[in-house]
């Protein structure tokens, strides 16, 4: 078996400086459908609940006038004075009635998923986070940096300074992602500008840390850059929105724990109670390379001629052209032939040089003898 | 990882794909996309060769991706050819179908020969149209 990978750590000026092998997480298999999936319903978790007041609508005493007033039956504002009074009230087509199915808090505003869905589904998000091409397809600007997973030395768990974070960002040439989020930043529509949610801007990278010995106050000013703990990796943050892909910056301490916080293949993992890592259902997906193995072609049969049908050839009408008319139709042929009339049949045969007749040998003359004898 | 499975994993939703009309043809905007259609085999994301063809100040650039690099190197693993200005339609198109002649990528060959003459044709400077001939009596005034 081939060496494992590795990856390099990147000192503050990008060059590489040292290296750690690649951490099993980040080759689990990559589950799309799980991932969007899980992360539709642990979206909702975060919600408040909210309702109409009970009382909305409700607060009138009208009542019905019955019938017999030439009105519909709804309930009606009594008294006189104003010009509320006469007009329907209650119903959810009335104005100034109760909504249909008022919002109630008691809605169901969470959503439990199993707790092994939740696993795989962050496990998908960091395995495709080390795919330089998902991560480029949802949107970071990382053409410029060296290599996915980028690992930076744990000397920046450290820093103090935005300062240095911005450095740091600059040396590994990633800094175009956060001036891409910070391009990006936009009023928002409608009425969450007067609900904390004022602007909105696209995600930057993800700075996931070790121990925090001042770098969440570095990074965390930077437009769009999150940092978490290892050991609090959120698909919310791996996966926003449910795409794959996002574009995440480890310190060397990190992505030596990674192992530890995820397991492997084959041993549990130290932080979730006899957690292994969800193995792959083919452990080759790539398909050029399946169908050249040698054991499918020994076993397949040799290419044949090569036909090559002409795309659109041109239509033949079968009521005037007799081969197409006997291809659509084999009994056509009987058909035909049955109504040619006798005539015309003998004449044919007679060109053709005729029924040959058979010479009627006369019958001998001890035949007759015999027969005519008396 | 498998340049399928990274289609099948891109195909539906990525940032650069471009859906205009609903029944439409669907479009991307990769920049090592030749013919800008968005399938797998022009793909500039999932495949493991890729011939980008983009103009710059300096000249066209092909830039592919190179075939032995890393699956997880990003800048490195492109190399990067560069067609200077006024060097005529002829050489252009011939150093886009040399790559494919080489064996890189003989299936894109015609895409990078439109692509590399689309863009030298696009810096041509557009002839002077000729001065306007006056006509009849108006000459002689």
């Amino acid at each position: 078996m081939a060496s494992r990978p590795t990856v390099s750590i990147r000192a503050a000026s990008g060059e590489a400086s040292g290296s750690l092998p690649l951490p099993a997480v980040l080759t689990a298999p990559i589950r799309l459908d799980v991932v969007a999936q899980v992360h539709k319903s642990i979206a909702k978790n975060k919600r408040q609940a909210y309702a109409v007041s009970v009382k909305a609508g409700h607060q009138t005493s009208a009542e019905s006038w019955g019938t017999g007033r030439a009105v519909a039956r709804i309930p009606r504002v009594g008294g006189g004075g104003t010009h509320r009074s006469g007009q329907a009230a209650f119903g959810n087509m009335c104005r100034g009635g109760r909504m249909f199915a008022p919002n109630r808090t008691w809605r169901k505003w969470h959503v439990k998923v199993n707790q092994n869905q939740r696993r795989f589904a962050t496990v998908s998000a960091l395995a495709a986070s080390a795919l330089p091409s998902l991560v480029l397809a949802r949107g970071h600007r990382i053409e410029q940096i060296e290599e996915v997973p980028l690992v930076i030395s744990s000397a920046a768990e450290s820093f103090k300074k935005t300062k240095e974070a911005v450095a740091l960002l600059q040396g590994l040439n990633a800094y175009t992602d956060v001036i891409k989020v910070s391009n990006s930043r936009k009023l928002r529509a409608g009425r969450g500008k007067s609900r904390n949610r004022r602007h909105r801007q696209r995600r930057g990278p993800l700075v996931v840390y070790n121990e925090d010995n001042g770098i969440v106050k570095a990074f965390r000013n930077l437009p769009g850059v999150e940092i978490v703990n290892v050991r609090r990796l959120n698909l919310l943050q791996l996966a926003p929105g449910g795409h794959l892909g996002r574009f995440v910056i480890w310190t060397e301490g990190a992505f030596g724990l990674l192992d530890e916080v995820f397991g492997t293949f084959d041993k549990a993992s130290t932080f979730k109670k006899d957690y292994v890592l969800p193995t792959a259902k083919i452990s080759n997906p790539d398909v050029t390379r399946l169908i050249n193995s040698e054991e499918i072609q020994s076993v397949v049969r040799p290419a044949g001629q090569k036909i090559q049908k002409r795309p659109w050839t041109q239509k033949k009408n079968p009521l005037r052209n007799k081969a197409v008319l006997f291809r659509l139709n084999p009994y056509a042929k009987t058909l035909r032939r049955q109504e040619i009339p006798c005539t015309v049949k003998q004449e044919r045969l007679k060109a053709k040089g005729g029924v040959k007749k058979v010479k009627v040998a006369a019958a001998g003359e001890t035949f007759l003898k015999t027969l005519h004898a008396p | 990882m498998s340049t399928d499975l990274q289609w099948l994993l891109l195909r539906k939703n990525n940032s650069f794909i471009v859906k205009r009309l609903s029944e439409g043809p669907i479009f991307s905007r990769e920049p090592a996309n030749l013919t800008n259609v968005h399938s797998h085999k022009f793909s500039g994301l999932a495949n493991s060769k890729t011939i980008a063809v983009v103009d710059s100040p300096t000249g066209v650039k092909i830039v592919t991706r190179k075939p032995n690099a890393s699956p997880t190197s990003v800048s490195k693993a492109y190399a990067t050819t560069v067609i200077r200005p006024r060097s005529g339609g002829r050489r252009a198109a011939g150093v886009a179908a040399g790559i494919a002649k080489r064996g890189y990528r003989p299936d894109l060959r015609a895409a990078a020969i439109s692509r590399v003459s689309a863009l030298v044709a696009a810096q041509k400077e557009p002839k002077a149209s000729p001065p306007k001939k006056v006509r009849g009596s108006k000459k002689q005034l």
